[in-house]
């Protein structure tokens, strides 16, 4: 852990060296591009508006690099920038009609299903199907708790939301999944 | 059926599909040149990376850009003085002075024709008497404040 916080205390501080911020950004880039694809690509599911999306996140990260003091840690900075840029696509969809963000009609879990690069496992599916039909909060809270094992403090600094509406928000997830899931046979 | 309901998280976590990808899968390849692909399109900044070029392309510091905070502060509280002067002489406290060191009203109270007119004339007895009340002074003096009382009026005991 110790080692961690040191590597990113280390890349921080070469992020603000002139001599070194290319560098170090491509560093930033190749470690935190991974959790970031997968943050967005589990809330929009199309790999292309993925990709475009991953890329804003980090041109914004690097035309406002001057903006990020330390305070913060980079990948909650980062994830703040990666969330804004895929709800803001969502609300351009929405406001074009594609999907809802609430999707009260369930579309977002029509689209999962049809996605193309998904895997076999029904289950994962459904799992997926349930997660989409989610409002956006519980959504956000629910992909970073249970799909990326985040600690309710980091999820807070990144949402700017308390720990115990979090949990909250996450139980209201669980049971709503619980219940999405009930029609369907997994064979558990 | 219940069963089903309340392990179906840790069922699909067993399945290892509780992974940031939720079993998704993105383009082969995608994450080998993602970073060469932005890195290559990462535009310049100069001023993040050159910093003492762009200061030294943009020249010394004028007298002026020097000078302009500090002129623009003093303006501000110019403004500030120049407005508050403005408020007092629109609603005129600034010529409220203490009683004793008005003239005007020294004067007037010098003036026995003055004070008899407009000051005693202004009094009521009732109201003095209420004053002397209310302070404790009239004890001793009460027979004497009202020596012109009428007889049929009933005095308070």
């Amino acid at each position: 852990m110790k080692d961690t916080k040191d590597r990113t205390d280390d890349l921080t501080a070469r992020l603000r060296d002139p001599a070194t911020v290319r560098a170090a950004f491509a560093e930033m880039v190749e470690e935190y591009s991974r959790p970031l694809y997968w943050q967005i690509r589990r809330m929009v599911l199309n790999a292309d508006d993925t990709d475009d999306l991953l890329q804003n996140t980090f041109m914004k990260a690097w035309n406002s690099l001057e903006n990020f003091r330390g305070e913060a840690k980079l990948s909650t900075w980062l994830h703040k920038i990666a969330i804004n840029e895929a709800i803001s696509f969502l609300e351009k969809e929405k406001r074009r009609g594609a999907m809802s963000l609430d999707d009260p009609d369930g579309t977002v879990a029509s689209t999962v299903a049809a996605a193309p690069d998904i895997d076999g496992d029904s289950l994962g599916a459904h799992l997926r199907q349930a997660v989409a039909s989610l409002p956006e909060k519980q959504r956000l809270v629910f992909n970073m708790k249970y799909f990326d094992d985040m600690k309710y403090e980091d999820i807070s600094d990144i949402l700017g939301t308390t720990v115990g509406a979090l949990k909250a928000s996450y139980h209201l997830a669980v049971k709503k999944i619980e219940k999405y899931m009930e029609r369907f046979d997994h064979g558990d | 059926m219940d069963r089903n309901k309340t392990h179906i998280l840790e069922t699909a976590r067993s399945r290892g599909l509780a992974t940031p990808s939720a079993g998704l899968d993105a383009p082969e390849g995608y994450f080998d040149s993602f970073t060469s692909r932005l890195m290559a399109s990462l535009p310049d900044r100069p001023e993040l990376e050159h910093p003492d070029d762009v200061e030294a392309q943009a020249g010394p510091r004028t007298f002026w850009q020097t000078v302009r905070p500090y002129v623009y502060m003093a303006a501000m509280f110019a403004g500030v003085w120049l407005m508050l002067q403005l408020f007092t002489m629109l609603t005129g406290t600034g010529r409220l002075q203490p009683m004793d060191s008005n003239p005007v009203l020294a004067e007037a109270l010098d003036n026995d024709a003055f004070v008899d007119q407009y000051v005693y004339g202004s009094l009521d007895s009732w109201d003095i008497v209420d004053e002397m009340m209310e302070d404790g002074s009239l004890d001793s003096g009460f027979e004497f404040v009202f020596d012109d009382v009428p007889e049929d009026v009933v005095l308070p005991q």
